[in-house]
């Protein structure tokens, strides 16, 4: 689920220990590798890097628009998440996601900033002084120190030729490879980008990626005010306290733009969803991975449900939700609130692992039953790190009447423990 | 080798097997029986064998660990952005990634330094995004791999070691190691080690220090800029586009090129070393086969009757040559066993002087150990295993040739070796003229050099035998009024046997020249050097920073210090010099900023241009000089205009003045500072020159420089004209010791293939000096004889080898060397290498002679006179 905090640090946690897993194993698929990224439980992942001196999420806070749609050093990760259903004129389908996530690597340096949103590109990406190399002498500190790292992750699914396009982009906060600032705000990893339109104003909001001959050019405007989620904006994990995140997302934003692909360029037009999470802690002990649904209804409702799931199989009572209604008023669902059972499974062709493929979704509580069909079976992202996230088709009935929408998918931690235990 | 697989191999078809089998047997029984003669030769194939592989070895191990190395930091790169000596800017690498999409690229910086944990060894401080990586190398950070990012990348990030470096280094992971950069000692901590999959990435990690870009900026003081920037762009044409793209994205003075490593560079910067040192080992072979030749002759000769009865008994001249030839190969794979052997052996030793020459001269390697290749062994086989057959092949088909009934005849092949001098003269001298014709080629390729060389010695090996003759004939003549009739019958007894005679003393003939030719070459190589340096070292002081290559400083100066020093009362002028590296399509030079004292003009010993005209041309900016060895190279000559690549684009310069150099074979472009310093980023000065005032002692000097930089916590090398003269010769002669290495083998396998043929000659002769001691000849007449024999073939081998090494010489200097590295050698005659030449064939061929000599004196004539 992407809404875990831990979600953020595993990929980028798994995506380092990828990148030198590939080259330690240089075998074909990453997967055969002792250190296949997913290979490490999340939990072990998550009890790596340091977390002392960094601030956590302990109690719900005043949110500060736009200063929060920048970055919050002082918490360890933060992640900026744009997923949506495009159409061309001709009603093609396509999916997209693109996802930037933030990792500090050094505490020291969160606490001499002030708190969060302030943060400049140069700042973050300015060392405390004295860090040189070693005890070796005081040199001029090199411009590549950088107190950040982000790894972006950009992917399209063509529903009419039924293809997926995953691509992943890593870089340092420093020389201007990527970065992260709040006014204006824009997050950018190298010439991928997510721009706001204007010193005070997210919206419009533009995000520009290319790759090879794919590129994608939207300008998102927002149609409801952000929903905070969990208590206020406070989202709990697990437990512990601290083990929490602060999350709020933009439910329905209108997106239009241009989307190359191979070299046509295709003019698009959808609906999207943001979300945007930073936080320290860690995931609870026992929770493996989870099933993340972020559903828009045609008659102007939205849904969201993530399903934590425990390492013997069950559900975790932290998994929670958000039900969003045409005026914008939101609210928040508890454990239990909403029913999931998987329908059908897809084996991934690179190894053969199974993830979910088609659910069935009742919440009671709504008189709301759906169907959940993936736009394509395969959007699986063989990346650095190892998911499943892609665009679905939701159709069923709303207090009777027949209802239909679009929506994302996001399953993590599927295949683990298939002997590949991590050391 | 073993009966079965000897027999089937050669045998006859099944049903005449027995018949053939005989004839092995027989044959075999021969080589029995004559144990000396089989084990010089194969003790001569041996040591030809031995040198090749050992040479292949040690060249392929030096190959392999440059290779490995090159792969585990060059990476898969197919090309590099490189900047004219002064790196690439950060912002360019920032730029053309984020605006420009251009990926994959990493950045790199890269140097190599040494510490005082590890003496003497080199370590190179790799400094990689390892964001960007992922396509590029492959470098295992053991540990936890977010652990090892954040060691790496996280606040105080350190370096990762290769296990073996570090525990040589006296502890694993959690200390820090010092290193010595530019003469300043900076710790690293040390973060974790790098784990390799393989044995060959673990040898490629030796020495390596992993660490954050950043970082290693931080500690190299290059803060800013990168050594390169690695690039994978795909083949053909599309690559070729981008690479172009690309381009034109840089600013001027950057440029794509193709990326170093896989040996391909390595082969490059090496070529002539490498081709010098493989025509001096396939001559060691050539002796080898000489040695083979003479033993397989000296087995039929001996055999001649019982090979003359064989062929009246009806066996074919089919057989009697597979006979022949089956047993060169038994001698040839006994000799080649040995010889692998000998070459592993002496490789081990090679790879150890092909190291520091590379290290002297140029670059920084470190080669772990030798491994034989199987194609390299095969290679050894197929030399040795070939060159035994081809050696037998003349007298194996003279042996089948012959007419059953004269093969009993030792008269005939005598006869038909007289007939042959002629003709081996005539061949002798086409050889001869060839080479001199390869020599008046316009060419400049050393391989044309090297077949004139081989021309011409050849030439000089088949001429041996009529030379021989002719002396001998002299010689004669003119005992014969003089001396008794026991000369005489000494000096006739030598004609008589030409067909022993002539291929011993041709290969003497070589085994001298060849010494003699290297000898020379050398000497006046190392003359040549000597003058050059007197010339070149004008400044009574010279400091630097301590490098790890011998013949160049690296490193900068602390400024401070350099400040200091100049404005010491004792200094009454200075040069100084920056050094970089200059790349261009050409495959770059030395770029040397000179600032240069009136003082210091005295040093350039000018081949062409110079002169006042030319230091003011220099002074003011648009003149450049040229060492000699790039001027050859490139063709280029006074006042021709020279593009130099700048950090503002490529620039032309004249050419003033082409001086010569012995320092670099890549060659030495010399600008002034003040363009320097208009036209390059970087600054710094990599050394100084200093003239003192008269009456000062340098060593006081010396001393107040050294205290004034420890202030500045720097460490100089402060060195006097007469140090640095003398540590360069040093390197000189470790240049050369793998050359004199080469010599005494060359010559030690021609030294048994003398040996060999001369016992040869005697033994056979047993029956003619039976005849003669029962004639009444005493034991110490005979004794007498037989040494005078062999010394006057030694006399005569030497004094025919000092025009065939005086031709070698003269073509090793002036053509070779020229065309090899471009520089000119004054050639310098040492008659002590003549003398020595003489001496040693004399002594030799006195040695060779005394054996057979102390065992006829002995054996009984009767005994001599019995038939086998």
């Amino acid at each position: 689920m992407k809404s875990l905090p831990s979600w953020g640090m595993s990929a980028l946690v798994a995506a380092a220990v990828l990148l030198f897993s590939l080259v330690r194993a240089r075998g074909p698929s990453p997967d055969q590798g002792r250190w296949a990224a997913t290979s490490l439980p999340v939990a072990q992942v998550l009890g790596e890097g340091e977390v002392a001196g960094f601030e956590r999420a302990l109690e719900p806070r005043p949110f500060d628009f736009p200063a929060d749609h920048g970055p919050h050093v002082s918490f360890r990760n933060e992640w900026w998440y744009l997923t949506g259903n495009l159409e061309d004129p001709s009603g093609t389908p396509f999916g997209f996601q693109f996802t930037v996530f933030r990792a500090g690597l050094d505490p020291r340096f969160a606490r001499r900033l002030p708190p969060e949103g302030k943060a400049s590109e140069e700042r973050p990406d300015t060392p405390p002084p004295g860090e040189g190399p070693g005890e070796g002498g005081p040199g001029p500190a090199s411009p590549w120190s950088a107190s950040q790292i982000y790894l972006a992750h950009w992917t399209v699914t063509d529903g009419g030729r039924k293809r997926f396009y995953p691509h992943e982009r890593f870089a340092r906060g420093a020389l201007g490879l990527a970065g992260a600032q709040g006014t204006p705000f824009r997050v950018w990893v190298e010439d991928w980008s997510l721009t706001a339109g204007g010193e005070e104003d997210l919206f419009p909001l533009t995000l520009q990626v290319r790759e090879g001959g794919t590129a994608l050019q939207l300008e998102f405007t927002a149609l409801k005010p952000p929903v905070l989620q969990g208590e206020g904006g406070l989202s709990r994990k697990g437990p512990e306290p601290g083990n929490a995140s602060y999350y709020y997302s933009f439910s329905r934003l209108k997106a239009s733009g241009v989307l190359v692909l191979d070299g046509d360029s295709i003019p698009v037009q959808g609906l999207a969803w943001m979300d945007r999470e930073w936080s320290t802690s860690a995931l609870s002990p026992g929770q493996v991975g989870w099933d993340w649904f972020a559903l828009q209804l045609d008659h102007g409702f939205e849904l969201m449900w993530y399903h934590l799931r425990r390492a013997d199989g069950t559900p975790d009572p932290f998994s929670q939700g958000i039900w969003v209604d045409p005026q914008g008023a939101a609210r928040t669902l508890a454990f239990g609130e909403v029913e999931l059972q998987a329908t059908d499974t897809w084996a991934s062709p690179v190894d053969g692992r199974r993830y979910p493929a088609r659910w069935r979704l009742s919440f009671p509580g709504e008189d709301l039953l759906l169907e959940v069909v993936p736009l394509i079976p395969d959007q699986e992202l063989v990346l650095s790190f190892r998911y499943w996230e892609g665009a679905v088709r939701v159709s069923g009935r709303h207090r009777g009447r027949p209802v239909a929408g679009v929506g994302y998918v996001e399953l993590v931690g599927y295949g683990e423990g298939q002997g590949r235990k991590a050391p | 080798m073993s009966r079965p697989s000897f027999t089937p191999r050669f045998g006859p078809p099944p049903e005449s097997s027995g018949s053939l089998r005989l004839l092995s047997l027989a044959g075999r029984r021969f080589l029995w029986r004559h144990p000396w003669q089989v084990s010089l030769t194969v003790l001569g194939v041996a040591l030809g064998v031995g040198v090749v592989v050992a040479m292949d070895l040690a060249m392929e191990s030096a190959r392999r660990a440059f290779r490995l190395s090159a792969e585990a930091v060059g990476g898969r790169a197919t090309h590099w952005i490189v900047g004219s000596g002064g790196g690439v800017p950060d912002s360019v690498y920032a730029a053309l990634r984020v605006r420009g999409g251009v990926r994959p690229a990493a950045p790199v910086v890269e140097e190599f330094v040494g510490s005082p944990a590890l003496p003497g060894r080199a370590l190179r401080v790799l400094g990689v995004d390892p964001l960007a990586e992922g396509p590029f190398r492959r470098l295992a950070l053991g540990g936890e791999g977010v652990e090892a990012l954040w060691r790496l990348l996280g606040p105080g990030g350190g370096a990762f070691l290769g296990r073996e470096t570090a525990w040589e280094a006296g502890g694993g992971g959690g200390d820090s190691l010092p290193l010595a950069v530019a003469g300043r000692v900076r710790h690293v901590r040390v973060v974790g080690l790098l784990e390799a999959g393989d044995e060959l990435s673990r040898q490629g990690m030796r020495g390596l220090v992993l660490m954050d870009v950043g970082r290693a900026q931080e500690l190299l003081g290059k803060v800013g800029t990168l050594d390169r920037v690695d690039l994978l762009l795909p083949a053909g044409e599309e690559g070729e586009r981008r690479r172009a793209e690309i381009q034109q994205r840089l600013p001027p003075g950057l440029t794509v090129r193709e990326a170093e490593g896989r040996g391909r560079a390595f082969d490059g910067m090496l070529r002539a070393f490498q081709l010098n040192l493989t025509a001096l080992s396939l001559l060691a072979l050539l002796f080898g086969g000489f040695l083979i030749y003479n033993t397989m002759t000296f087995s039929v000769v001996q055999r001649r009757p019982f090979l003359g009865i064989l062929r009246t008994l009806g066996v074919t001249r089919g057989e009697v040559t597979k006979l022949v030839l089956g047993e060169a190969v038994l001698l040839g794979a006994a000799g080649t066993a040995l010889g692998l052997v000998l070459g592993v052996f002496l490789g081990t030793g090679l790879v150890k002087l092909v190291t520091r020459t590379i290290n002297d001269l140029y670059f920084v390697l470190e080669v772990q150990g030798v491994s034989p290749s199987p194609s390299l062994l095969g290679k050894g086989v197929v030399l040795g295993v070939g060159v035994a057959v081809l050696a037998s092949l003349p007298p194996a088909l003279e042996a089948a040739g012959s007419p059953a009934r004269l093969v009993l005849l030792r008269s005939i092949l005598e006869e038909k070796a007289a007939r042959a001098v002629p003709l081996a003269a005539l061949a002798g001298g086409a050889s001869l003229g060839m080479g001199l014709a390869l020599l008046a080629l316009p060419s400049r390729s050393v391989t044309v050099g090297f077949g004139a060389l081989f021309g011409v010695v050849l030439g000089f090996a088949l001429l041996t035998p009529m030379a021989t003759a002719l002396l001998v004939q002299g010689l004669a003549g003119a005992l014969r009024r003089r001396a008794g009739p026991l000369a005489v019958l000494a000096v006739r007894g030598l004609v008589g046997a030409m067909s022993r005679t002539a291929p011993a003393m041709a290969a003497l003939v070589m085994a001298v020249a060849v010494t003699v030719g290297l000898g020379t070459m050398i000497g006046s190589f190392r003359r040549s050097v000597d003058r050059w340096l007197d010339t070149t070292l004008q400044a009574d002081l010279y400091i630097s920073a301590p490098g790890l290559l011998s013949s160049r400083a690296q490193g900068t100066l602390d400024p401070e210090v350099v400040e200091g020093i100049l404005s010491l009362p004792e200094v009454a002028g200075f040069n100084t010099y920056r050094e970089i590296r200059s790349e261009d399509q050409g495959g770059g030079f030395r770029l040397l900023a000179l600032r240069l004292d009136p003082r210091g003009e005295k040093a350039f010993d000018f081949r062409q241009g110079g002169g006042v005209g030319a230091f003011e041309a220099f002074r003011g900016g648009e003149g450049v000089l040229v060492s000699e060895p790039l001027a050859y190279r490139r063709g280029w000559r006074v006042g021709d205009e020279v593009a130099i690549a700048t950090d503002s684009g490529s620039r032309r310069f004249r050419v003033v003045g082409v001086f010569r150099d012995y320092s670099s074979e890549q060659g030495v472009v010399m600008v002034d500072r003040g363009v320097f310093e208009r036209w390059w980023r970087m600054g710094g000065v990599t050394s100084l020159g200093l003239f003192l005032r008269e009456g000062v002692a340098q060593g006081t000097v010396a001393e107040r420089i050294e205290a004034l930089a420890a202030r500045q916590g720097q460490s100089l090398v402060v060195r006097s004209t007469r140090d640095l003269k003398a540590a360069s010769l040093g390197i000189f002669d470790r240049t050369f010791t793998i050359t004199v290495v080469l010599r005494l083998l060359a010559f030690g396998v021609a030294f048994t293939g003398v040996l060999s043929a001369l016992m040869a000659l005697q033994l056979e002769r047993s029956r003619e000096l039976g005849v003669l001691r029962a004639l009444g000849m005493t034991p110490r007449e005979l004794w007498g004889m037989i040494t005078a024999q062999t010394g006057l073939l030694g006399l005569m081998a030497g004094v025919l080898a000092v025009p065939a090494g005086a031709s070698l010489a003269a073509i090793l200097v002036q053509v070779v060397n020229r065309r090899s590295f471009g520089w000119t050698l004054d050639l310098s005659w040492g008659l002590e290498v003549f003398g020595q030449a003489v001496l040693l064939a004399l002594v030799g061929a006195g040695l060779a002679g005394a054996y057979p000599a102390w065992r006829m004196a002995k054996t009984p004539p009767a005994l001599a006179l019995r038939d086998e």
